[in-house]
């Protein structure tokens, strides 16, 4: 059975809602664990939103997410057709200075390599900028059912 | 989201802004807005009530940032000036905790979210109401 499930939204903040139910409702169905639910909430929401700002800098576009289970892991990609930015290659922000000195923002990148396993960027074929992130060992392992009438 | 206020006294009037719902990139503008207006107002003291807020992005922490720049009286960062604006308003007097604005029951995962961000340094976070306002 393919458990791969997939959505295209329009590369709108409203549409963060959205995606943020698509992703709770299947990985619920998968039986994640609720704080590794919230993990992927987060990080898919923060790469959603950095497109929607930065990517497309509010302009229409299309944000598609796709997500499926392999093995114990989930992997998600989100794909838009923005100009090209590899938002992996962002620099780690500076966590200790003082509050009047930080910047605004900056914190989307920093939260989902601290929450995620892996985070890889490529550019598709088709030109779209696809971020891949991973998340290992939160898929439990539900025993098969025995088809009816299996004697030992 | 939803958002209210509520009047309170300790040693201070404390304005408490009770945040409901999920704070993302969409609306964490009003927070600001809101806390723009308590100011404007006359409070000086914030505490902000995220018991029941389920969701908090970095955008979030956008707007707590924000709000503790607004009620010190600095003009908030301009996030487009990076980091020439941050040079420019010259060393912060202040490390650590700042008196100006609290935060009541933030639910576990933002707390998470706090501390990987090291923005739990700047706020005191408070689990009984009454203690938090008498905290100021």
């Amino acid at each position: 059975m393919d458990a791969s499930s997939s959505l295209r939204v329009a590369a709108e903040l409203s549409e963060l809602e959205t995606i943020r139910r698509f992703v709770e409702q299947h990985a619920t169905a998968l039986r994640i664990d609720p704080s590794a639910i919230d993990d992927l909430l987060l990080v898919v929401n923060e790469i959603a939103t950095n497109s929607i700002l930065h990517g497309y800098r509010k302009q229409p576009g299309t944000i598609e997410v796709a997500m499926r289970p392999i093995g114990d892991a989930v992997e998600i990609c989100v794909r838009d057709h923005a100009p090209p930015f590899d938002p992996t290659q962002a620099p780690s922000p500076d966590l200790h200075v003082p509050l009047a000195q930080r910047p605004l923002g900056g914190m989307g990148v920093h939260l989902a390599r601290q929450l995620i396993d892996s985070l890889t960027y490529r550019i598709t074929p088709d030109g779209w900028n696809e971020l891949t992130l991973v998340k290992y060992r939160i898929v439990p392992h539900l025993p098969q059912e025995e088809p009816d009438g299996f004697n030992n | 989201m939803d958002l209210t206020i509520e009047q309170a006294q300790g040693r201070v009037p404390v304005a408490i802004l009770r945040i409901k719902g999920a704070l993302d990139a969409s609306n964490y503008e009003d927070v600001i807005v809101k806390a723009r207006e308590l100011y404007d107002a006359g409070a000086r003291h914030l505490l902000v009530d995220m018991a029941e807020m389920h969701f908090m992005s970095s955008s979030g922490l956008v707007a707590l940032h924000s709000i503790v720049m607004l009620l010190r009286g600095q003009p908030s960062p301009d996030p487009e000036m990076g980091w020439q604006a941050f040079h420019a308003l010259g060393h912060d007097r202040d490390t650590g905790k700042q008196p100006h604005v609290k935060l009541l029951n933030p639910q576990p995962k933002i707390r998470q979210i706090l501390q990987i961000t090291n923005m739990d340094e700047f706020f005191e976070i408070h689990t009984d109401l009454q203690t938090a306002v008498a905290s100021f």
